[in-house]
């Protein structure tokens, strides 16, 4: 708190600065703040790495299939999206919906979110759609990794 | 002091440093952005990005890329190498928490709006900067060529094999073959440690350039 304070200070100092936006100058204040967030950040991660550290699995054996096999979790949304979608729409097979969807229609929709949304506000109450189409996205994101790990 | 001042006349005297520095220093960085934790999650991935490279360079320089010696290389890393097992296991989290890290800034920008008018193309390069870490964290994968990497990357050639139009191709340049082994194991190290980080720098220097030239965007 005390350091929000000094910033404050340091915003009056500035002002008669001839700046675009009015704002806490980028050395020290805001530097200040990236280098204790670094801190944190790497300071968690080597204690997280120390605890748990990198698995290794036994060598890869092209005639020995483990199960089950999990992706990287980022990616788990996809199998269960693959595994979910079952129904063929005419002429095109399910499977290829089921790839089709999660890795080109999504990343496409991605982007081309801000042509998409001509709302100019950037008021999240003027943007009722934009967040209600969100947070769906998010929800059927975290429902396909969850599909992907329950139905495997 | 001395020694400092004597230093920055010099290369002042050269390259101008009084006309250079002050833009870069005192360029004001919004209230907002300092105060809420929020804008820090971009900041966060670009430093664990920071430690990938770093700690990368170290395992590039014990690891083999052969189905013979891969795995052998990094049971030496992990069993052997002084601090090995600790540079490859921030290695394996960093590129984790990036990818969080990557994801949630996306979704912050998202519900800031912040992609709107006149920041469309830094969303754009945003959403190839998140693909390029995910094909960073999905070429990785494979290198440690134990179990999981293999069938993981099995089935993730196999699916992306599928896609229509381009699977063939994208699978064929990925494996090299029919099958994953010699071929695949050395274009995923190429892709990984040479393509991908040649690529991210650009994209990088694309985001922060157009940041800076459009300032950080305004209220929730």
């Amino acid at each position: 708190m005390a350091m929000t304070n000094k910033e404050l200070h340091g915003t009056e100092e500035h002002e008669h600065e001839p700046v675009r936006i009015r704002g806490l100058p980028f050395f020290p204040h805001f530097l200040l703040r990236e280098v204790v967030v670094m801190c944190l950040v790497a300071g968690s991660l080597i204690l997280l790495a120390s605890v748990y550290p990198a698995g290794l699995l036994k060598p890869a054996d092209p005639f020995d299939t483990p199960s089950p096999i999990y992706p990287e979790w980022y990616f788990l949304y996809v199998f269960g999206f693959l595994k979910f979608w079952t129904y063929n729409i005419g002429p095109i097979e399910a499977k290829i919906i089921g790839v089709t969807v999660p890795m080109v229609l999504w990343y496409g929709l991605l982007i081309l979110v801000p042509f998409i949304d001509r709302n100019p506000s950037t008021d999240i109450r003027k943007r009722k759609i934009a967040v209600v189409l969100g947070i769906i996205a998010l929800l059927g994101i975290l429902y396909f990794t969850y599909y992907s790990i329950v139905y495997h | 002091m001395t020694l400092s001042k004597t230093i920055y006349k010099w290369l002042d005297d050269r390259f101008k440093l009084r006309e250079l520095l002050p833009p870069i220093v005192k360029h004001p960085a919004p209230e907002y952005a300092v105060s809420n934790p929020l804008y820090c999650l971009g900041g966060t991935a670009f430093l664990c990005f920071l430690i990938l490279a770093t700690t990368g360079i170290f395992l590039a320089m014990y690891y083999k890329p052969t189905p013979a010696e891969a795995y052998k290389s990094v049971e030496r890393i992990m069993l052997e190498v002084p601090m090995g097992s600790l540079i490859r296991s921030v290695h394996h989290w960093a590129a984790n928490t990036m990818i969080a890290a990557v994801m949630l800034h996306m979704i912050r920008v998202y519900f800031m709006g912040a992609y709107k008018r006149p920041r469309e193309l830094n969303w754009v390069v945003g959403v190839f900067l998140f693909l390029t870490t995910t094909t960073f964290g999905f070429s990785g994968y494979l290198l440690p060529w134990d179990q999981l990497a293999y069938w993981a990357t099995k089935i993730g050639t196999g699916i992306a094999g599928s896609i229509p139009v381009m699977g063939q191709y994208i699978s064929l340049i990925l494996i090299g073959g029919n099958d994953l082994g010699a071929e695949t194991l050395t274009r995923f190290y190429a892709i990984h440690v040479l393509i991908l980080p040649a690529a991210i720098i650009t994209l990088l220097l694309l985001h922060f350039l157009m940041v800076r030239i459009q300032g950080i965007s305004g209220r929730l």
